[in-house]
């Protein structure tokens, strides 16, 4: 192998591409990224087993050939170079990095050991997600993913194909955020949950990227996503998803509408003691206001009242504050709109300005 | 193989790749691999092995193909094909759901139990607690079928059949099943009569739209004792709308009655034939072994536990259904008010005391009794009541004193008095023998039956 390629653009490449390697997995090979050359491309790749990149750049090919080169190494050496042409040669399993008043030797190992990740996406058999929405959405989305592994289904996001829309929902048992987006020509497909750290990598890789190819293969249990030049795989998430739909209130009884930013203040003030009593905050809900209040036995309380739009009986009930607070950053309007029926039940959150968003958050049931 | 078999094939031939590659490949690769299945075909095995990702399934293909098919060859004795799947080992998906979530958890019974108060489903009419057997399997499956798939097995669904035979319970446990799988499915339970009084309040109210809102919209109509609609020309008019409103819109419609539809009286045209159309099954009296079963369910819900001797006394001398219910009510009463055990002593004292307290059953005075039990053992009225303790008699003579008693509940002596003047001592003695023998000779239990229904 042997090739010219721009500091610049390797440097990225290499950068993004060690995130995925894992330095400490049994076999070696995986702590390597692969340089493999296609045509007039150099392809860097590394994987985890869970989730595998691929990123192609522009190089000048003088000879094809392929070898994995131990990510730390190479990406912290490339980095540090100067920007300008850099000079790559591989010789059975040595990398040979020069550039201008630079050289190095480092020690590869041959690509037989690596696994074979997918290099390329078919356009054809691929969804185009619009980046921004679906970014949006996904940030929306996904914070609410569980983070206990003992329930692997809910730590991925769930992705239902309709009609037009795309609909993804992340719930952790407590909180439920789903978000619509349209999409026009969705093909129909199955519903499919994947994992929560492929998707925050997408947000990364993707800032000069304008949309991004979707490919799901079923028979694989793999899902591709296409950015430019990056290819980047999962697996899926296998089991099922609960039937969150269900759980959804269709009526209630009590509606709020309150000013985002009021009430975000009032969330973090009630914070300061919530903190010391598991995290409660309380919601009074009077005729044109609602009262946000804390206490904790040792720090003492404070109550913050806030005007609001109010339909429905007094009503009071106990939330999470990090719930509530989590909502609030992702709601991008300046009101939100809460919506109750019973102090056990899940209330429902909303952002007026935009419909496609919904947010249920579990109360907090405490026992008297 | 079963899956023990499985696993310990499948990890003895691990053991044997372990050999050939070095400790991180096997722990990389081969340790998120399991076995799918194994199936000999003529001669060679086939095998089916999962992976975890696409990624240790394509490296196992590509690089160790050949050292796990010399595996398995070398183990079988047979040449194999193998084929790797991306499947998550079930396993190690186990776990889930071990505890509960709030999110999803909570209310779930509060809200079936609502949607069954709010459907007037009765929660504990379901298909579980129905026992079924060749009086009411062709109902059951029809019942079934319908709960599977509403609106499209059969429609609409009419049962018909006597009494205490089950008819409520299988509608009740077709809806049960229906808002199992869907809580929010709109369905509703009425009778026959709820419906006319909902009708006449709707005119009476001048608020019949709201009466059509209520029962055209639904997703699943039943109505138990249509029968009783005959004869009222605006009820059954209303009804003929809300039918095909139902209907037409997928919906499914369940009716029971007490006759099949060709029998009901005074019931419109138009409506007999559409109820022709769908599907008409009929329950008969349940049998001797659905009786047991009845009374197994029936008295494990009531939480006392009888031997199978007990439960077959029982069946043997209590032919419907809610009679039985009616005698567990009164064996358990009978055992916490007196402290005593369920034996089958007791049991059997209180068949003796007579089922029927109601009095529904057989009315005939005793002297009816004596000739049909005469002429259906063709004996001699005499000799039935005469000194012959042969067999041929004594046997329909002990019958005979075991229907005076039960039947027509005579004291002890009155029905040794009728039998030829014997002492009471003589009668207990023959309906304890009697109820004895029915747990257990076919052809006793229906020679009663032919004697009653003689009566």
């Amino acid at each position: 192998m042997k090739l010219q390629v721009l500091q610049e653009n390797l440097a990225k490449a290499l950068l993004n591409a060690s995130r995925f390697a894992n330095q400490r997995a049994q076999l070696p090979v995986l702590g390597n990224i692969k340089l493999s050359t296609k045509k007039t491309k150099l392809q860097i790749a590394s994987t985890n087993l869970e989730v595998s990149i691929s990123i192609s750049v522009g190089a000048q090919i003088e000879k094809e050939g392929e070898i994995t080169i131990p990510a730390k190494v190479i990406t912290e050496l490339v980095s540090n170079l100067m920007p300008g042409t850099i000079n790559i040669e591989a010789e059975k399993e040595q990398l040979k990095i020069s550039s201008s008043g630079f050289s190095s030797t480092v020690s590869g190992m041959n690509t037989s050991d690596f696994p074979s990740i997918p290099q390329s996406i078919d356009a054809k058999t691929s969804i185009v997600l619009p980046k921004k929405e679906f970014l949006d959405a996904l940030a929306q989305v996904s914070f609410a993913t569980s983070v206990d592994e003992s329930r692997p289904i809910l730590t991925g996001v769930l992705f239902i194909f309709q009609k037009d829309t795309l609909i993804l929902v992340a719930t952790d048992g407590f909180r439920l955020s789903q978000k619509k987006i349209k999409i026009a020509n969705l093909p129909k497909l199955d519903q499919v949950v994947l994992p929560r750290s492929p998707l925050g990598e997408l947000s990364r890789l993707s800032e000069e990227a304008e949309e991004i190819l979707f490919n799901l293969k079923k028979t694989d249990n793999q899902i591709t996503f296409g950015i430019n030049d990056t290819i980047l795989s999962s697996r899926i998430l296998e089991g099922e998803y609960p039937n969150f739909e269900k759980i959804i209130p269709k009526e209630s009884t009590i509606k709020v509408e309150v000013d985002k930013d009021e009430l975000l203040r009032a969330v973090k003030l009630a914070s300061v003691f919530a903190r010391d009593s598991a995290n409660i905050v309380k919601l009074n809900i009077n005729k044109g206001s609602v009262d946000v209040s804390a206490e904790s036995s040792n720090a003492g309380n404070q109550k913050t009242k806030i005007d609001a739009k109010v339909t429905g009986e007094k009503f009071e009930i106990d939330y999470n504050y990090r719930f509530l607070e989590d909502f609030l950053h992702i709601v991008k309007g300046e009101t939100v709109s809460m919506e109750f029926s019973s102090p056990t039940a899940p209330g429902v959150f909303g952002d007026p300005s935009d419909t496609n968003l919904l947010h249920l958050i579990m109360p907090v049931r405490i026992q008297s | 193989m079963t899956i023990i078999d499985q696993k310990a094939f499948w990890h003895e031939i691990l053991e044997s790749v372990k050999v050939s590659v070095s400790p991180a490949i096997f722990s990389t690769w081969f340790t998120q691999t399991y076995l799918i299945g194994l199936e000999e075909i003529n001669d060679r095995f086939s095998v089916q092995v999962g992976c975890n990702s696409s990624y240790v399934k394509t490296t196992i293909e590509n690089r160790y193909f050949g050292l796990v098919q010399d595996s398995l060859s070398k183990s079988l004795g047979k040449s194999c094909d193998i084929a790797f799947i991306v499947k998550q080992n079930p396993e190690s998906t186990l776990k889930e759901g071990v505890k509960p979530i709030p999110l999803f958890e909570t209310n779930k019974d509060e809200e079936t139990l609502s949607s069954f108060i709010k459907a007037k489903i009765k929660p504990g009419f379901n298909f579980a607690n129905y026992a079924v057997s060749t009086s009411n399997q062709m109902a059951w499956a029809a019942a079934e079928a319908v709960a599977q798939n509403p609106g499209n097995a059969y429609n609409p669904l009419f049962v018909w059949g006597g009494v205490g035979v089950g008819k409520t319970h299988l509608m009740n446990a077709i809806g049960h099943a229906i808002l199992d799988k869907n809580v929010d499915a709109k369905i509703y339970f009425c009778s026959g009569e709820e419906f006319t009084n909902d009708i006449v309040e709707g005119i009476r109210n001048k608020t019949t739209q709201s009466f059509r809102n209520k029962y055209r919209k639904l997703d699943c109509l039943f109505i138990d004792d249509i029968q009783f609609i005959a004869g009222k020309d605006a009820v059954q008019e209303e009804f003929f709308h809300t039918f095909n409103a139902v209907t037409g819109d997928g919906g499914q419609v369940v009716l029971t009655s007490d006759r099949p539809p060709s029998e009901i009286a005074k019931l419109e045209e138009r409506l007999r034939s559409r109820f022709e159309a769908g599907l008409i099954v009929d329950i008969s009296q349940p049998d001797f072994e659905l009786r047991c079963a009845i009374i197994q369910i029936k008295t494990k819900e009531r939480g006392i536990d009888l031997s199978m001797d007990t439960v077959q006394l029982i069946a043997a001398n209590i032919d419907s259904a809610r009679k039985i219910e009616g005698f567990i009510i009164k064996l358990i009463t009978e055992a916490k008010l007196k402290n005593l055990e369920v034996t089958q002593e007791l049991v059997q004292s209180l068949l003796g005391k007579g089922v029927e307290e109601t009095g529904k059953g057989v009315r005939a005075n005793p002297n009816e009794v004596v000739s049909a039990v005469a002429k259906y053992f063709s004996v001699g009225k005499k000799a039935l009541l005469g000194q012959s303790r042969a067999r041929p008699i004594a046997l329909p003579r002990q019958i005979l004193m075991y229907l005076l008693r039960t039947q027509l509940q005579l004291p002890l002596e009155e029905v040794g008095r009728v039998v030829g003047g014997r002492d009471h001592t003589t009668v207990m003695h023959a309906v304890a023998k009697i109820s004895q023998i029915l747990t257990s000779d076919v052809q006793i239990r229906q020679d009663i039956l032919g004697i009653k229904n003689s009566l």
